[in-house]
């Protein structure tokens, strides 16, 4: 490996970061959304790295099947928020409190 | 032929019944009528034609072989011997002639159908009871008379004084019958058979304190059904329903089913003089008690039921003082005449139209004589006017008691010469209210012949009945004692002096009676008044005692059981517990707030919490 497996992580634990406090600090839906999908790649980042340093494929098989995956979820994610947006005229996400106790 | 001719016996008056009940609206009223009398004239018929067969063992024919399987045999059974033979003829008979009088009393009532049936399915239930030998059977028609009694008393149900006595007298016999119930399944418990023969033929392998305990229990549940101490206020009350039903559960059948119940189970309660005695103390206290109160009654057919319950005591005296004999001679004659006095009553209340009260009464000798006759002879046998029925039965039964050799006996025996003299003076007091003096009340119409027929019949039994069971000292050859033969108990010595004694006795009492009577009731009665004839007229204020001994307690400790046990205890348990639930989850309840944000948050606190501890875990190994 050319980059040092510790840069990969290191750059795989800011991406998550990054991704965690997208989800935590937006209210918008879509903004939330993209955060899942950074953590996602983070995860999906790991995956490849590890693969590279194994020199085994498993690794690079779960980064496709992550993307597969990834692609699935934003297309039902995207229709609900399509859906929630018209219900409510907003993709807030605390406008949604249906499940208050 | 004789198997089923007994099986008929019953059967006929309920297939008469059930056919009432069906199609009985369809028929025209005179086939209904008809229907009802003929059955039972007919069950009349068939107990004379069966009359042989009653000697020796008598008949005994397995109805259906119910809940035969190894080791358990109840079969239901029915049994014609010497002792339910006398009884199923007086029964059979003396309701056929109430049905007949019924026909003309009832002659402008609407539903006469259910009167009918009713009237019918009754005869059933206490034919069963006299003949069955299955107690399973005794029990069914136990039931069955108390069930058609309360559904006669309250006959005319839609005012509401009527439907009271009619549940009062249900639920009275009912604690009777809890007792007769678990006298009942004891003795099938102890002997593995319900067949009262058997159990009697296995009574003396008992040992003596049980026999004690279920002679008692059936004492009580005899009590019950025959109106005695302590279970006998419903009887007064009785008297809401019609005549006919008055006559017919107050004189032939339903109070007399405790006695006879006694004398059947005679050979078991004899074994046990504690038992006896208790029996005969009940009776002798409930003869004497209801005789004072039939002195106070103002009511015609209240007096009745008075001397009703006072002579069924008797009757049960004479069974406690071990004679059964004496105790069926007076059940049958006391049944003819006093079914003669209850529907010779009937009359008199429809003649004055409804006027019941004695002192409103009076110059029915002038105004219907063939009633006044009718109602004085019945009047006569129940005095014990000397060479009627009611003499002899009630002498036998005085000279059983007084012939017993313990002492207790001898109080008993005095309890019932007083008994015996309040009833010749309550008689009289009845006799000359109605008979004597000017009309009080104007009578208008005259008696129809329906209704004054079936009483002559009666009359002439009531006073003819001794002849049934003439003692050998006139001649007599005791004819129903040595029907009844080993079921008529034991026999009392008795000295000629002694009984002569006996009689002079009673037809001294029977003329004192009578003067004491004639001075005070014949000429201008006043109305009796006063504190001490209020408690005699309420039967020693016996529902005010029933009320606060037992209805007031009762309904107070279920007022604190709903209020404090039900309504504070637990209840406030369960509030408690509730409101716990209710603290517990208000506060776990701010966390929920339904937010994407909330919850993302604290899964996102949650993980990183997990992964630092995860961490640890692994740095510490």
């Amino acid at each position: 490996m050319i980059v040092p497996i510790g840069h990969v992580l290191l750059l795989a634990l800011i991406l998550l970061l990054l991704g965690i406090a997208c989800v935590l600090a937006r209210r918008t839906l879509i903004m939330m959304l993209i955060g899942v999908e950074i953590m996602i790649n983070a995860a999906g980042l790991v995956a490849v790295a590890g693969s590279a340093l194994h020199r085994q494929l498993d690794g690079q098989i779960l980064a496709v099947f992550l993307m597969a995956m990834t692609a699935a979820e934003v297309a039902i994610s995207l229709a609900m928020v399509v859906y929630l947006r018209r219900r409510k005229g907003t993709i807030i996400a605390d406008a949604f409190d249906g499940m208050k106790g | 032929m004789n198997p089923v001719l007994l099986a008929l016996i019953p059967l006929l008056p309920l297939f008469s019944a059930v056919l009432l009940m069906l199609f009985g609206l369809r028929l025209p009223r005179l086939a209904v009528g008809t229907l009802a009398v003929g059955a039972v004239a007919a069950s009349t018929v068939a107990t004379l034609l069966l009359w042989p067969a009653a000697s020796g063992d008598g008949l005994l024919v397995v109805l259906y072989a119910w809940a035969a399987v190894t080791g358990l045999d109840l079969p239901l059974t029915l049994h014609f011997n010497p002792l339910s033979a006398p009884m199923t003829l007086m029964v059979t008979l003396v309701s056929t002639l109430i049905h007949l009088y019924a026909v003309a009393y009832m002659a402008k009532e609407e539903d006469v159908v259910r009167f009918f049936a009713l009237l019918n399915l009754f005869v059933f239930a206490m034919l069963l009871i006299v003949l069955a030998d299955s107690l399973l059977l005794v029990f069914i028609g136990w039931e069955g008379v108390g069930f058609c009694s309360y559904a006669l008393i309250g006959f005319w149900y839609q005012e509401g004084k009527n439907a009271d006595a009619g549940r009062k007298a249900f639920l009275v016999t009912r604690v009777g019958d809890v007792f007769f119930g678990i006298a009942l399944l004891w003795l099938f418990a102890l002997t593995g058979t319900l067949s009262i023969s058997a159990i009697n033929a296995q009574a003396v392998l008992l040992p003596a304190a049980t026999v004690t305990a279920i002679g008692l229990l059936l004492l009580l549940g005899a009590s019950g059904k025959s109106a005695q101490l302590p279970l006998m206020s419903w009887l007064a009350d009785a008297m809401a329903g019609p005549t006919p039903v008055s006559a017919l559960i107050h004189a032939a059948t339903m109070v007399t089913a405790g006695v006879y119940l006694l004398c059947r189970f005679f050979p078991l309660i004899s074994l046990s003089p504690t038992a006896l005695l208790a029996i005969a103390t009940v009776g002798g206290l409930t003869a004497f008690y209801a005789a004072t109160c039939a002195l106070a009654q103002r009511e015609i057919k209240r007096v009745l039921a008075y001397s009703t319950m006072s002579q069924v005591g008797f009757m049960l005296l004479a069974v406690g003082a071990g004679s059964v004999g004496a105790a069926m001679f007076h059940l049958i004659t006391h049944a003819f005449f006093k079914a003669l006095l209850f529907m010779a009553a009937g009359v008199v209340i429809h003649l004055a139209d409804g006027e019941n009260d004695l002192f409103k009464l009076g110059g029915l000798s002038r105004k219907a004589p063939q009633v006044a006759i009718l109602l004085v002879i019945g009047a006569l046998c129940l005095a014990g006017v000397p060479l009627t029925g009611g003499f002899f039965s009630k002498d036998a039964i005085l000279l059983a008691v007084g012939a017993h050799p313990e002492t207790a006996y001898k109080i008993l025996w005095l309890l019932g010469i007083i008994s015996a003299l309040l009833t010749a003076i309550y008689t009289f007091r009845l006799a000359y209210l109605v008979c004597a003096g000017p009309p009080r009340t104007a009578i208008g119409h005259v008696a129809s012949p329906g209704l004054v027929a079936p009483l002559w019949p009666l009359a002439l039994l009531g006073l003819l009945a001794g002849l049934l069971n003439l003692p050998p000292l006139l001649g007599g050859g005791e004819r129903l004692m040595h029907f009844l033969g080993p079921y008529a108990g034991l026999q009392p010595e008795v000295s000629h002096l002694a009984e002569f004694g006996q009689w002079g006795l009673a037809a001294l009492l029977v003329f004192v009676g009578w003067r004491i009577a004639r001075s005070r009731w014949s000429k201008q009665p006043a109305a009796q008044e006063g504190a001490r004839i209020d408690f005699f007229r309420s039967g020693w204020q016996i529902d005010t005692l029933i009320a606060t001994v037992l209805l007031r307690p009762f309904s107070a400790l279920c007022r604190f059981s709903s209020e404090k046990i039900d309504k504070v205890g637990i209840d406030g348990v369960i509030a408690g517990l509730a409101q716990c639930c209710r603290f517990g989850s208000s506060s776990v309840l701010r966390m929920a707030t339904g937010r994407l944000s909330t919850a993302v948050t604290s899964m996102t606190v949650g993980v990183l919490l997990l992964m630092v501890w995860g961490l640890w875990t692994l740095l510490l190994r």
